[in-house]
């Protein structure tokens, strides 16, 4: 394996890591922030479990999404910078709003949101949820652009041995971006969905005290989750107008990752909106099928990196389709030491937590709602 | 516009320094005032409502970084390679250490993670020193010079963190602090990114990206401005005084 190849592997293993985690945490955002913002209309206890319940998990899930993210970001400068050099004045410029923009008050709101509970007044602290939600999508939206501008540059003057910004509002209606934002904004609600769906199931099915929680709470992702498929599968289909010709022949990888994940979105649109939507009454309450939809929970991940699979090996061996090659892109002096060393600690290091990560997902998802830590009221004695 | 940008980058990595500053220092503190779970408990609840309003200030000068200097960017993080990696993977386990320490029971595992939180706050601290000193005088990423000016940061950074527990837990690290001590063991703290920021000015606007990619930035910033600096100024007005809120950190 040369230079390349790893440095390749290194951004695709991290990259990975971090979406796993991102598409969760787009997903469950506008979950938490609907039974955040009715428990704050009913002041019924059973949303503020929910609320809290739920927003435990997002957190949980939220740690590696951030920590893969920090890796993500320098990542560019310590492995690509024939990337920057190239194309900076114009792949800089929606990566520089995603961060001092979009994730700035995202961080800032979600800080504020953790640790406003029983402080802040109510309706602030519901204000804090949906900013975080609008942020988290703005920031998808800005990295989108960017993601898309590699697949398909416009809005740019071609300057020889540089590219120059000519159209910033080129680069937001990319038909590479167009149908590629809804098309994951549909993925992240299905996999919020389907989590809630699954959790849900696992509770109900050992109808431990909390079966009203998780109730609503299996309705709720269901319908979630059917918007999601129906989005994602509609707009997956139109994406196939703004793809460039030949694209996914005679490429294995990209081939392999488009047909799989058509299968399990053919499978998910087959199942969530036409069998589980119209019996999301009865759900709940049917024991037999809970296993059923457990097991359904990976299924929105496993899509979601067969998508960008399919996208980003479908590039090669294009950085900036037709403009800079991914060997050109890397940076020029690059060692395989120095990418093998780096590579060795960050998947160590954030392959580790992610195990702990889903481990403490899964443990907050077994003890259920009373023993959640988000929300806590203060401590009477002491 | 190129001025204008500067100015942004500045005000981010000096602010960076004045608010990650007092975390960092909190954090290498943990074992050295922390003895007692208890005591680190109140230490890392401290820090906790200002930490996610305070790293993301990092975030945004990478960002500026790439979208303001592309032609630096690259060349700066790669000329520091390994450092930039070991003060990543230092900036995670700092991180997963707040994330994880309370999410599951007994004091072992919250001692792990509180090391984690102390390593990581350490490394990071350290690595600032490094790579300013590498930055500012062209050596190698890692020069005996460059150690030691990453054991003054990180002395810094600790002295702006043991400020902070004076101003926040009035008199729990043995003293009282007021908001303007904070302030001046603030400026303290961004003094060694101060002065390489005064030193790399020049440099730096030369290298600024062409002006409609600067401008394009500025109007799309803009409009936010006042939302982003409102919301800081809200983490502080919200989390002046410490209470018995159990902290989710």
């Amino acid at each position: 394996m040369d230079v390349v190849d790893l440095a390749r592997l290194q951004f695709a293993v991290t990259g990975n890591l971090h979406f796993l985690f991102v598409v969760l945490t787009l997903g469950l955002a506008p979950l938490v922030a609907i039974v955040n913002t009715r428990w704050a209309l009913t002041g019924n206890p059973l949303d503020a479990q929910m609320t809290r319940f739920w927003g435990q998990i997002y957190l949980i899930n939220y740690a590696v999404g951030i920590v893969t993210g920090l890796v993500m970001e320098f990542q560019f400068g310590l492995t690509w910078s024939g990337l920057t050099h190239y194309a900076g004045d114009v792949f800089g410029a929606p990566l520089a709003m995603e961060t001092l923009v979009a994730f700035f008050l995202e961080s800032t709101f979600l800080g504020l949101w953790i640790f406003g509970w029983q402080r802040l007044p109510k309706w602030l602290h519901v204000a804090c949820i949906w900013l975080v939600t609008a942020t988290a999508y703005a920031s998808a939206f800005y990295i989108m652009i960017g993601n898309s501008f590699l697949q398909n540059p416009v809005g740019v003057r071609d300057l020889g041995d540089r590219l120059e910004l000519t159209d910033f509002g080129a680069l937001m209606t990319n038909e590479a971006l167009i149908f590629a934002f809804p098309h994951i904004i549909g993925a992240a609600l299905t996999t919020g969905g389907m989590v809630m769906v699954g959790a849900s199931a696992y509770q109900l099915l050992r109808r431990t005290p909390d079966q009203a929680l998780f109730t609503r709470s299996m309705r709720l992702g269901v319908v979630v989750a059917a918007i999601g498929v129906l989005l994602t599968v509609g707009f997956g289909f139109a994406q196939f107008a703004g793809v460039h010709e030949g694209k996914f022949e005679g490429n294995a990888g990209a081939a392999l990752g488009l047909g799989f994940m058509i299968l399990i979105g053919e499978l998910l649109m087959l199942v969530v909106p036409f069998v589980m939507l119209p019996l999301v009454a009865f759900l709940p309450r049917w024991r037999w099928i809970h296993p059923i939809l457990m097991l359904m929970t990976p299924l929105p991940f496993l899509a979601v990196i067969l998508g960008w699979m399919a996208r980003e090996i479908g590039r090669q061996p294009w950085m900036i389709w037709g403009k800079l090659t991914v060997a050109d892109a890397m940076s020029p002096g690059l060692t395989p030491g120095m990418v093998g060393g780096s590579f060795a600690a960050f998947a160590g290091v954030l392959g580790l937590l992610a195990v702990v990560d889903y481990a403490l997902i899964a443990r907050v998802v077994r003890r259920g709602p009373a023993a959640v830590t988000l929300g806590a009221a203060p401590a009477l004695t002491r | 516009m190129e001025t204008l940008w500067f100015a942004v980058f500045a005000v981010l990595l000096a602010g960076y320094f004045a608010l990650e500053g007092f975390d960092l220092g909190v954090g290498l503190l943990l074992p050295v005032l922390g003895r007692t779970q208890e005591r680190r408990d109140r230490m890392v609840a401290a820090v906790a409502p200002f930490v996610l309003a305070n790293e993301v200030w990092l975030v945004a000068v990478a960002g500026t970084l790439i979208g303001v200097y592309p032609a630096l960017e690259g060349e700066i993080l790669f000329s520091l390679y390994p450092l930039v990696v070991a003060m990543l993977v230092s900036w995670v386990l700092r991180d997963a250490g707040l994330w994880f320490r309370r999410r599951a029971d007994g004091d072992g595992w919250r001692a792990l993670w509180d090391l984690a939180i102390a390593g990581g706050s350490l490394g990071l601290a350290m690595g600032w020193g490094m790579a300013l000193y590498a930055l500012a005088t062209g050596s190698g990423p890692i020069h005996p010079i460059g150690i030691l000016v990453g054991a003054f940061v990180a002395l810094a950074f600790a002295f702006h963190g043991w400020t902070f527990l004076g101003w926040r837990l009035k008199g729990f690290a043995g003293v009282t602090r007021s908001g303007r001590d904070l302030l001046l063991s603030g400026l303290v703290a961004a003094a060694p990114a101060i002065i390489v920021l005064v030193g790399a000015a020049g440099y730096l606007l030369e290298h600024s990206a062409p002006s409609a990619t600067l401008t394009t930035l500025g109007l799309m910033v803009v409009p936010f401005a006042p939302v982003i600096v409102g919301a800081q100024v809200w983490v502080w007005r919200a989390f002046r005084t410490s209470d018995r809120i159990p902290s989710f950190f």
